[in-house]
């Protein structure tokens, strides 16, 4: 040891070097350190005040209801929101080391999968105090078993969330549509409408239509918070939030039901309609979807399924699908023949069964031909030949594509929900700029008789019927009927009707047409199914035929005759050529003309009318 | 007690370390208490009591002479290593680790204490080596004692207070007398592997530029062209050293540089495979916290928030918004300085920077006139321990250095850590009390 010493005092000068440098170094350190701080105290400092005072002011959003729908008689919601509730996890507030046992525990609580839970909170997150929703439509009864237990989930909270709870007829679907989460590409276009990336939106239907008055607008309180998103303090400032507006719709919600019932699982759509206002009584689309499964938690993989669905679940089909009109056309024929008056309706035309044109054979429905017609048996029967040669050779392709644009096909409708398609109505101009080939006069046979290039929607037919029935007038297709305020019931918008078309054609060209009308159910095609004697039913039947497959229509309207004509509705029906073929339109309009003017339910229709088909 | 004996008492140091253990205690308190004025927690009353039992710690080593330490350092050294084991074998895990030994319904940190007893081991090693300390022998089982404690703590792990340990062992050497080619080269090597960790996590995170740049050093290639160029200079230079007649001083230095480089390279790919993720991460988010916003950034961020917005003159001792709301994380250990530096401004940053000046220079001048060889590795050992925690706890709190969780010493709540300081103080005062 002493050794040692004696080495260690040669050395000394060494030593005083070796430490004056970490004494230099502590220096240069803390004076680093003092600049430094100096910078960000003094020279930032009020940078750094302000962030401070941002950190813990927080504005929260107070969120809002959107609004109620009801159907026409405003009693019962068609969609309302059920208070359901989303577990969150603040993960900063967790024991990671006991997290799969927390899990496991929670997961059996909500009934749900602990791996859901363990990917989305990660250790990873373990220092964020911003809560992440685990799960949400949580029932209340699992909340209060989480509730009773909470001491044993530090860092799970919950939270109301709302959702929206379809409980009218399930094929309202495509009428009231759904809401979810508003895309990137909606929000670009929508944003200066108070939208925020957190908005709910409407998809489809009313609730994309008006979601403006239905979303309502979310209150906003400022606040200071702590770490943990605690408030502290008083409120400073609250803004409150304005609940939706609730809507009324047209919609019949019986009517619905029993239209929906009679159209059953066909792939079609039924549109029931009130002639004199243009209100919608009824709107089916089959296929329909389950709007309140899209809001479960297994929604993602719903929508997945019912978007890869070759039937398209979405699609309504009373304004997005286009068909051949058929025979139902020959209505519009019939009002343009006795309106242009080019050949008398008495005068009587042979039908052999077919006929030759250009090179080759145009049939009738009936291979063995109907005889002589005139155009009311024509109508009645159906007869193709009648339609083609009056409408080639009297009635001419002009005044055909000028009558069938007079009663609005070709354009859209304007009906309150997005998506209408136009449909199609051809003409020689057209097939000669688009197709490059000249109109011939098969092309004007097709027309006649509702096939060839024409597209209409089933709300086309429905309101060019109603404006046979209103005897040259049709309104707007409308499925609002009112906006009333949420809290006190009040109307505040009416629903006033809005002319749509309005033709100075002869009010006798309707009547007649009506009665030919009439006579397809008393004496003709629809005879034999349209059995209802609850009303007097007026229509017209058709079938297209799409390849080997033929679809069905019928559009008809009742009472054939009133006093009063706010009564009257119309219904039409297309059944699709996909299904199996049983020309079911014109049976599903008897049960609706049934159902409706003996407020019957389906069920009571079916044993009431007592017909084969129902069996 | 002599006349002289008083004249050499340190008062210095004892008046800044209870000056910064009130000062530490008070904001413990002020930590403890919410926006609303609710107590939430009990803390500052056990600092209170550890500081006391502490107090009574330090007049016992104060009057025990040093030197007695030097002959039970092994048995010291060696009961501090076993607690490290058996807190790795059976420790409370807190957090993902093991760093806590309960006894009694105590907690113990045994890397706390562990610290001192290496300083003294090592010191002890130094001491009876002093004649050698130019060999790299030497320098090499110096580095293994330290080692020792070093590897059972990453095991915890505990990257952060292992990490002390390097450069206690380069200071203590290089005062010891070891050469200082030998000691930059260990430092380097230190150095260099930490920036070879950080650099394929700041390209990955940080870096927003050329894809192309991104992948090369995010991939391994970029340390394997290291690793493989640095080997190939090291050969040749090697090859160079011994074949030529000559001995040429740049095939030594690049023999030299180049191993450094080979080395760190080895160290970082072992670093990378020991350190998680999220570790990486912490590692490189005080260069930017915005990339980590929620997670390690958001402690960065807060922390910067509050000591900035303190401002000259402080808000005032309870004042403070970001520790009343909770906004600081570990604000009574890991973070502490912010709540001060919010609370008492910059004016009172500074004296607290000058109080832990006065001890660590102290400390070093006590190295310099202690009475012997041992006096002197013990307290250049133990004035380095409190700058490093100093340096690495403060440049975590404002922002410029990564985070670790080390606590500050004399303020952080903390009995080991307390305990420890207190210790190291009062074996400083010991030093220079019995100074020629």
């Amino acid at each position: 040891m002493g050794n040692s010493n004696e080495y260690y005092s040669n050395r000394k000068e060494t030593l005083k070097v070796r430490i004056s440098f970490l004494i230099i170094f502590s220096l240069a350190l803390v004076i680093f350190y003092s600049f430094y701080l100096y910078s960000i105290q003094v020279i930032s400092g009020d940078k750094y005040r302000e962030r401070a005072r941002d950190v813990a002011r927080r504005v929260s959003v107070i969120p809002t209801l959107r609004g109620e729908i009801f159907d026409r008689h405003y009693d019962i919601p068609l969609v309302t929101n059920v208070n359901s509730f989303a577990v969150d996890i603040i993960p900063a507030e967790i024991d990671f080391s006991r997290f799969d046992d927390i899990a496991a525990q929670l997961a059996d609580i909500l009934e749900i999968n602990k791996n859901d839970i363990l990917s989305r909170v990660t250790p990873r997150m373990r220092h964020q105090f911003a809560p992440v929703e685990i799960r949400n439509n949580i029932e209340y009864e699992k909340i209060l078993v989480l509730a009773e237990n909470i001491v044993r989930f530090p860092g799970v909270v919950w939270r109301s969330k709302p959702i929206r709870r379809h409980q009218g007829p399930g094929s309202l679907s495509h009428v009231v549509g759904y809401v979810g989460r508003i895309t990137r590409e909606e929000l670009q276009i929508l944003h200066n409408q108070g939208y925020t990336h957190n908005s709910i939106l409407g998809k489809m239907g009313i609730e994309r239509e008006y979601d403006l008055i239905l979303r309502g607008r979310d209150g906003v309180r400022h606040s200071t918070v702590d770490a943990r998103g605690r408030k502290v303090g008083d409120a400073r400032r609250v803004i409150p939030p304005v609940i939706g507006q609730n809507l009324v719709l047209t919609i019949d919600r019986h009517i619905q039901e029993l239209s929906e019932k009679a159209l059953g699982e066909r792939i079609g759509s039924v549109v029931v309609m009130r002639p004199s206002t243009g209100e919608i009584l009824a709107m089916v689309s089959y296929p329909w979807f389950d709007p309140n499964r899209l809001y479960s938690n297994a929604g993602s993989q719903y929508f997945a399924a019912l978007s890869a669905d070759t039937r398209f679940p979405f699609l309504n089909r009373t304004i997005q699908a286009a068909y051949a009109p058929a025979s139902a056309f020959k209505i519009f024929m019939t009002a343009a023949i006795l309106e242009e008056e080019v050949f008398s309706p008495r005068q009587r035309i042979e039908c052999r069964g077919r006929i030759f044109l250009g090179d080759r054979f145009f049939h009738c429905h009936r291979r063995t031909g109907h005889g002589f017609l005139d155009l009311s048996s024509a109508h009645a029967e159906s007869c193709n030949i009648y339609y083609f040669i009056v409408g080639r050779e009297h009635l001419g392709i002009d005044n055909i594509v000028k009558y069938t644009r007079r009663f609005g096909f070709g354009q859209r409708t304007g009906i309150d929900i997005p998506g209408e398609v136009s449909g199609f109505v051809p003409s020689p101009e057209w097939k000669l700029a688009t197709l490059n080939v000249p109109w011939v006069g098969g092309d004007t046979f097709n027309f006649s008789i509702g096939q060839g290039f024409l597209d209409v929607t089933p709300l086309q037919m429905a309101n060019a019927v109603s404006m046979v029935v209103n005897e040259g007038v049709s309104f707007v297709p409308r499925l609002l009927k009112e906006i009333r305020d949420p809290v006190t019931g009040k109307v505040i918008e009416p629903f006033e009707p809005r002319v749509l078309y309005q033709t100075n054609m002869r009010r006798e060209t309707f009547q007649k047409t009506k009665s030919t009308m009439r006579d397809v159910v008393t004496r003709g095609t629809a005879r034999v199914v349209v059995t209802t004697r609850a009303t007097e039913v007026a229509g017209k039947t058709g079938t297209g035929e799409v390849g080997d497959d033929r679809s069905s229509w019928f559009a008809a309207f009742a009472p054939y005759r009133t006093d009063n004509p706010a009564e009257q509705v119309v219904v039409v029906v297309m059944v699709e050529a996909r299904n199996e073929w049983e020309w079911w339109a014109p049976k599903a309009a008897n049960v609706i003309f049934h159902g409706i003017f003996t407020n019957q339910t389906f069920e009571e229709v079916v044993a009431c009318l007592n017909v084969w088909y129902l069996r | 007690m002599n006349v002289r004996a008083n004249q050499n008492f340190d008062f210095l140091i004892l008046i800044s370390v209870i000056l910064l253990i009130v000062i530490g205690i008070s904001f413990i308190y002020s930590s403890s208490i919410t926006s609303t004025g609710a107590k939430v927690s009990n803390e500052f009353v056990k600092q209170i009591i550890w500081a006391a039992i502490g107090l009574v710690l330090m007049l016992t080593i104060i009057l025990i002479d040093y030197k007695t330490l030097e002959s039970f350092a092994v048995y010291i050294f060696f009961i501090s290593i076993f607690l490290l084991v058996v807190t790795l074998l059976f420790g409370e895990t807190v957090n993902g680790s093991r760093r806590w030994l309960g006894i009694m319904g105590f907690g113990i940190q045994a890397s706390e204490f562990a610290k001192i007893t290496t300083i003294i081991m090592l010191g002890t090693f130094y001491v009876k080596n002093s004649r050698n300390m130019t060999k790299i022998s030497t320098l090499f089982k110096g580095a293994l004692i330290v080692l020792l404690p070093v590897v059972l703590i990453i095991l915890q792990p505990d990257m952060g207070t292992a990490l002390v340990y390097i450069p206690i062992f380069l200071a203590m050497s290089f005062t010891a007398g070891a050469k200082v080619k030998h000691i930059m080269y260990i430092a380097l090597v230190g150095l260099l592997s930490i920036i070879l960790i950080i650099v394929p996590v700041w390209f990955e995170f940080i870096y927003s530029g050329n894809e192309a740049v991104i992948s090369f050093f995010v991939n391994d290639k970029f340390y394997n062209t290291i690793f493989i160029s640095a080997l190939a200079i090291f050969a040749i230079s090697l090859l160079g050293y011994f074949l030529t007649k000559k001995k040429y001083d740049y095939y030594y230095y690049f023999a030299y540089f180049s191993s450094i480089i080979a080395i760190s390279v080895i160290g970082a790919i072992i670093a990378r495979k020991i350190l998680r993720g999220y570790q990486l991460i912490r590692l490189v988010v005080f260069l930017n916290p915005d990339i980590d916003p929620r997670g390690a950034g958001w402690h960065i961020r807060q922390s910067i928030n509050a000591i900035g917005s303190g401002g000259i003159f402080g808000k005032g001792f309870l004042n403070g918004t970001q520790s009343r709301l909770r906004f600081l994380p570990q604000q009574s250990t890991d973070f502490i300085f912010s709540i001060i530096a919010e609370e008492i401004g910059f004016l009172g940053c500074l004296l607290i920077f000058f109080l832990f000046f006065v001890i660590i220079i102290r400390g070093y001048m006590i190295s310099m006139s202690a009475k012997d060889l041992f006096g002197t590795n013990l307290a250049s050992g133990i004035s380095t321990m409190i700058l490093v925690h100093f340096m690495i706890n403060v440049g975590m709190a404002i922002g410029v250095m990564p985070i670790t969780g080390i606590p500050l010493f004399f303020l952080s709540y903390g009995g080991s850590a307390l305990w420890t300081a207190m210790i190291s103080a009062a074996l400083l005062i010991n030093i220079s009390y019995r100074r020629l």
